[in-house]
């Protein structure tokens, strides 16, 4: 190593707490980029091997409008296939639905193990330890074959029975063996024979789907068109692929806020890295003038200073990428959790770990590392080598630089502004706005800082001298105090800004949950909403709704249906007597329901902004007599479904899917019935099915705990990003208590306590807190604005109307009190115990 | 060998300009030693830093060995400074994180010196300036006088034509700077060196070949 390399270097080595806080910053923000990308890629991967296991050989599937399909359209399929030239077709009939065993709901697959092509039915028929007890589901009723993972957790041998609950009902079953051992992607999985799924779901003469079996080539293309010639319409040939590609990009917006999320904790790592390297570069001014006197160059020094922050870039990458692979085994859970409430159902059991991924987050953080590093960098290299340039010639410098970034925060602010209004619909350029922003609350602090601590000082001109003082020194150490301030204030008018998001969020979602959830009760048959096992028929309807005590009803069919833009949640409603007041409508009035009631559809927002659809537009749909247009009436809040979804009458539904089932009904009491003696009258009625009956009370619960779970993660990262913060806040203390040392101590020397000293530098830390927060209250305003109006509405579509809530304002002043006063800790009890002798001697 | 042409120099401090140097003029042949004298803040550390090309003068010129060095741009103003100034500090100046022999051997580093021969050159020169055995210390280990001594040594082990030593014994005590002042003569003496010495010490002045004073921006002969 060169000496010149060796001077620097070994400054480092020297100065190892600095080293550390640094090099923790910078771990912390590339570890939560990298834990979030594990997250979703994890997900992702057990999602995919799902599907896999699912899927199996199977290349296409084959599915209908109404939800289900008539087995006999298989057994047409197998016996008289589409001729294309001799290239044969494989079809293979499939049920799919969920049980329940234990506290374990599973998967629930129905399959023909003669014609099989899931992966799941051919994993059971190689089925490893148990292959000898597989071979029983042929022949024996109620056998089932369960993945290992599950048996385990739910203590089951094979050939041990247990029971399910299916479609309601409680019905015994034999283990007769496992998917494989541990098989990746037969997580949650339950495989049995079909006639048996058939009669478990209340499906006889039905199918869930076809799988379809394909050959690649010109062969299988026109086999394709020959299979697509035969079908019915209402019967739609979907690429496995291509609907599990649609299906996963359902969570696009939600990984996207997760990546905004984990870049600002890098963000703020960055600010801790550029305070770390400065005051690096501060410490050794002296040094490095030096070596520029004796004949160093400028592109020396310059080098000097990028290798020692390439070298900090490349230990914190590394160690944030271990460090995030550990915090993302911690996430993976979070992030299963939130896509399964709210997408779909996926059992991540191994973590992925995409070496890309590794890849990117270390050169973001070497790449942070050194553009932190770059700022004070050119500084001192293009600096005449002076020695006489004074500390206060370098506060002064601070200070105007301070100054100067105040044009530029507004210059940054206007740029948010222009890239929110020249894009409708970004959501790159709703994040870009969020960042502008956010680095311009960080370029506006070091003047706001210096300008509050003057006029602190000033205001107590007749108070104590020892607080005056330590208050004037914030504003005259602004090269020290401005950037971790400024770090803190980024940090925390994010965080403001994401708690008056969820907070206003939370609030909008209760309005609509109070104003639409109208019925006391709502009846529905339990089991997912796919499970063709949970509708009631007409007569059921009408022995449940005609019971005393009910003085109305709503009912409702809900199902997906298959469109030109993939499939769509539709709710088919007879509405209840308040009929279209429980809906607030975006667009379209009183008209709006009229026209509903002759056939049209209203759709929500998501729904509308996410298709560029609106009230006078129309949207075709698959039904059973092929693609039909319906006129669009009107738009509707709705917050239950991020996709979307389209509300239609129920009589319009049943006039083109041709069916009577509902889903669930909506029960209104008449005067003087109790809800619970109402319920038990209906599940008196329903026995031996069972109800699932829940209150609109129990109903906005679970809803709004759905919703907090939701946000769990969120609120990981943005704490995550604070602790950073906090992290450059006691980084800078200590690095302004070490350059000040002989300061504090000829403060000692004229006869101020070390107790007094400490409380000083407690003070100071406390107030670089609070005006960290006052910057922080506006710029989270407009964060949470942003968040709500431009990247909440372009991701989801949703319209959020902005609550100010103190609870969020309230955290963000607790964390900046408690970062600054941690932060302030061990600085306080050096500068309390600096030997007077030591710090009076050496600068 | 040096030759300070009417050199100016002047800062603004705040909205006032301050004239330092108003046609300061000398020159000094090859091995000599010349002490320039004057009042704090009369220009004098302007002075070297205009010799030693860390700064530009407003108009004049310094020329070394007949080149104008105050007119050559960036690099070759710290080029000119690595291979023909060497210095010597009030407060010493070495560095900190390297040992007494690394600071030595730094400057035949930049100069592309490396290697054996470098060790030994620097080991040379820290033996001739009084300090063998001293070679591994850290340099906060040695004495005010054992630094200004090893101060010396990094400024000649390069050889370089200009010595500038801008109040070398100020941060001394007098037995030490009586100690100092004969090895820094005689060094630069043996080594051929001009040696430009800023002082306020009327008995180092008096060692010196001639005695400029800087006063009202000029350089004016001093009796001696």
């Amino acid at each position: 190593m060169r000496l010149l390399e060796a001077a620097t270097l070994r400054h480092l080595a020297r100065h190892r707490a600095q080293l550390a806080l640094a090099l923790l910053g910078l771990t912390l923000g590339v570890g939560t980029i990298v834990a979030v990308n594990l997250a979703t890629a994890s997900a992702q991967a057990a999602f995919e091997r799902s599907l896999r296991t699912v899927n199996g050989a199977a290349t296409h599937q084959l599915s209908a409008a109404g939800g289900d399909l008539p087995e006999s359209l298989y057994v047409a399929l197998a016996t008289h296939p589409p001729a294309a030239g001799g290239t044969p077709l494989r079809v293979s009939p499939v049920i799919e639905g969920y049980a329940q065993a234990g506290n374990r709901v599973l998967r629930l697959i129905g399959s023909d193990p003669f014609s099989a092509l899931s992966g799941a039915a051919e994993a059971a028929a190689a089925a490893g330890p148990g292959a000898q007890a597989a071979g029983d589901w042929l022949t024996k009723g109620g056998t089932v074959l369960m993945d290992a993972a599950s048996a385990r957790a739910l203590g089951l041998k094979v050939g041990q029975s247990l029971e399910l609950r299916v479609a309601g009902h409680t019905v015994p079953a034999e283990l007769a063996g496992f998917i494989g051992e541990d098989a990746p992607g037969a997580e949650a999985l339950l495989v049995t024979d079909i006639a048996q799924a058939q009669e478990w779901l209340g499906m006889p003469g039905r199918i869930s789907r076809i799988d379809a079996r394909l050959p690649e080539g010109p062969g299988g293309a026109a086999l394709e068109q020959a299979l697509r010639a035969q079908l019915p319409a209402s019967v739609q040939l979907v690429a496995t692929r291509a609907r599990a590609r649609e299906t996963f990009a359902m969570t696009d917006a939600f990984t996207t806020n997760l990546h905004a999320m984990s870049l600002l904790a890098l963000l703020v790592g960055m600010f801790l890295i550029y305070g770390a390297v400065s005051f690096g570069v501060l410490q050794r001014r002296t040094t490095l003038a030096v070596l520029r006197a004796l004949g160093a160059r400028r592109g020396e020094i310059l080098g000097l200073i990028l290798k020692e922050a390439a070298l900090l870039g490349v230990g914190g990458a590394l160690l944030g990428v271990l460090a995030g692979i550990a915090i993302g085994h911690a996430l993976v859970g979070l992030v299963a959790r939130t896509i399964n409430d709210l997408y779909f159902q996926v059992a991540v059991t191994e973590v992925t770990v995409p070496v890309a991924t590794l890849v990117v987050a270390f050169a973001a953080g070497l790449a942070t590392a050194l553009l932190a590093a770059l700022v004070p960098a050119l500084e001192v290299a293009g600096a005449p080598p002076n020695l006489a340039l004074s500390r206060a010639v370098l506060e002064a410098r601070a200070r105007r630089i301070a100054r100067a970034l105040v044009p530029l925060s507004v210059g940054l602010v206007l740029a948010a502004a222009l890239a929110v209004l020249a894009s409708s619909r970004s959501l790159l350029a709703g994040f870009l706005a969020l960042f502008l922003l956010l680095i311009a609350v960080a370029a506006l602090t070091p003047a706001f800082l210096e300008a509050v601590a003057r006029l602190a000082a000033r205001a107590l001109g007749g108070g104590s001298t020892v607080l005056r003082l330590g208050l004037a020194d914030v504003g005259r150490s602004l090269s020290r105090t401005g950037v971790a301030c400024a770090a803190l204030g980024m940090a925390l008018a994010a965080m403001i800004g994401v708690a008056l998001m969820v907070g206003s969020f939370r609030a909008s979602l209760a309005t609509w949950l109070e104003r639409t959830l109208q019925a006391d009760l709502y009846v529905s048959a339990p089991g997912p909403l796919e499970d063709a096992g949970r509708l009631f028929m007409p007569g059921r309807v009408r022995e449940l709704t005609t019971l005393p005590g009910i003085a109305a009803h709503s009912e409702a069919r809900r199902l997906r249906v298959d469109s030109p833009q993939g499939e769509i949640d539709l709710n088919a409603l007879r509405l209840g007597p308040r009929g279209g007041a429980t809906f607030t409508l975006a667009q379209g009035g009183a008209p709006a329901w009229a026209a509903f009631e002759h056939g049209a559809v209203l759709i929500s927002e998501p729904l509308a902004w996410r298709l560029k659809r609106g009230m006078g537009g129309t949207l075709a749909l698959v039904t059973p007599q092929g693609l039909t247009e319906f006129p669009v009436a009107g738009v509707y809040r709705e917050y239950g479904n991020e996709r979307g979804e389209i509300l239609m009458a129920l009589r319009t539904y049943r006039e083109h899917w041709h069916d009577d089932a509902v889903s669930g009904l909506g029960i209104y009491l008449a005067p003087g019935h109790s809800a619970e003696a109402v319920a038990q009258e209906l599940r008196a009625q329903a026995a031996p099915d069972p109800l699932y009956i829940r209150s609109n009370a129990q109903i906005r619960a679970l809803s709004l705990s759905i919703f907090d779970r939701t946000f769990v993660i969120t609120r990981v990262l943005y704490f995550l990003a604070a602790g950073v913060a906090a992290l450059g806040l006691v980084s800078a203390l200590l690095a302004w208590e070490l350059s000040r040392a002989r300061e504090l101590a000829l403060l000692r020397t004229l006869g101020i306590t070390p107790a007094g000293t400490a409380l000083m530098v407690l003070a100071q830390s406390l107030f670089m807190g609070l005006a960290a927060f006052v910057v922080a209250v506006p710029a989270g305003l407009v964060t949470a604005w942003v968040l709500t109006a431009v990247i909440n509405r372009r991701a989801f579509g949703w319209h959020i109307d902005l609550e100010v809530q103190s609870a969020g304002f309230a955290t963000a002043l607790v964390l900046a009190l408690l970062a600054a006063l941690t932060a302030a800790l061990y600085p306080a009890w050096r500068a309390a115990r600096a030997p007077l002798t030591a710090a009076l001697r050496t600068e | 060998m040096l030759e300070i042409q009417d050199l100016h120099k002047s800062f603004r401090e705040g909205g006032r300009t301050h004239a330092v140097l108003e046609g300061a003029s000398a020159a000094a042949a090859a091995g000599e030693v010349l002490a320039i004298t004057g009042r704090s803040g009369s220009g004098k550390s302007t002075l070297l830093n205009l010799v030693s090309a860390i700064d530009t003068p407003d108009a004049g010129a310094v020329r070394v060995a007949g080149a104008e060095v105050s007119a050559l741009p960036e690099p070759a103003r710290t080029l000119y400074r690595r291979a023909q100034v060497g210095f010597v500090y009030q407060f010493f100046n070495l560095i900190p994180t390297l040992n007494a022999l690394e600071n030595v051997r730094l400057m035949l580093e930049l100069n592309g010196v490396g290697g054996a021969a470098a060790r030994e050159r620097s080991r040379a020169m820290v033996a001739r300036v009084g300090l063998a055995g001293r070679e591994s210390s850290a340099v906060d280990q040695l004495s005010g006088g054992e630094q200004q001594r090893l101060a010396i040594a990094r400024a000649l082990v390069h050889a370089p034509r200009l010595l500038l030593a801008d109040e070398p014994t100020g941060n001394l005590d007098e037995a030490t700077a009586r100690e100092i002042v004969p090895l820094i003569l005689s060094l630069a003496r043996d080594a051929g060196a001009t040696l430009l010495i800023v002082t306020h010490d009327a008995a180092l002045a008096a060692r010196a070949d001639r005695t400029l004073e800087l006063r009202a921006g000029r350089l004016e002969p001093r009796a001696p």
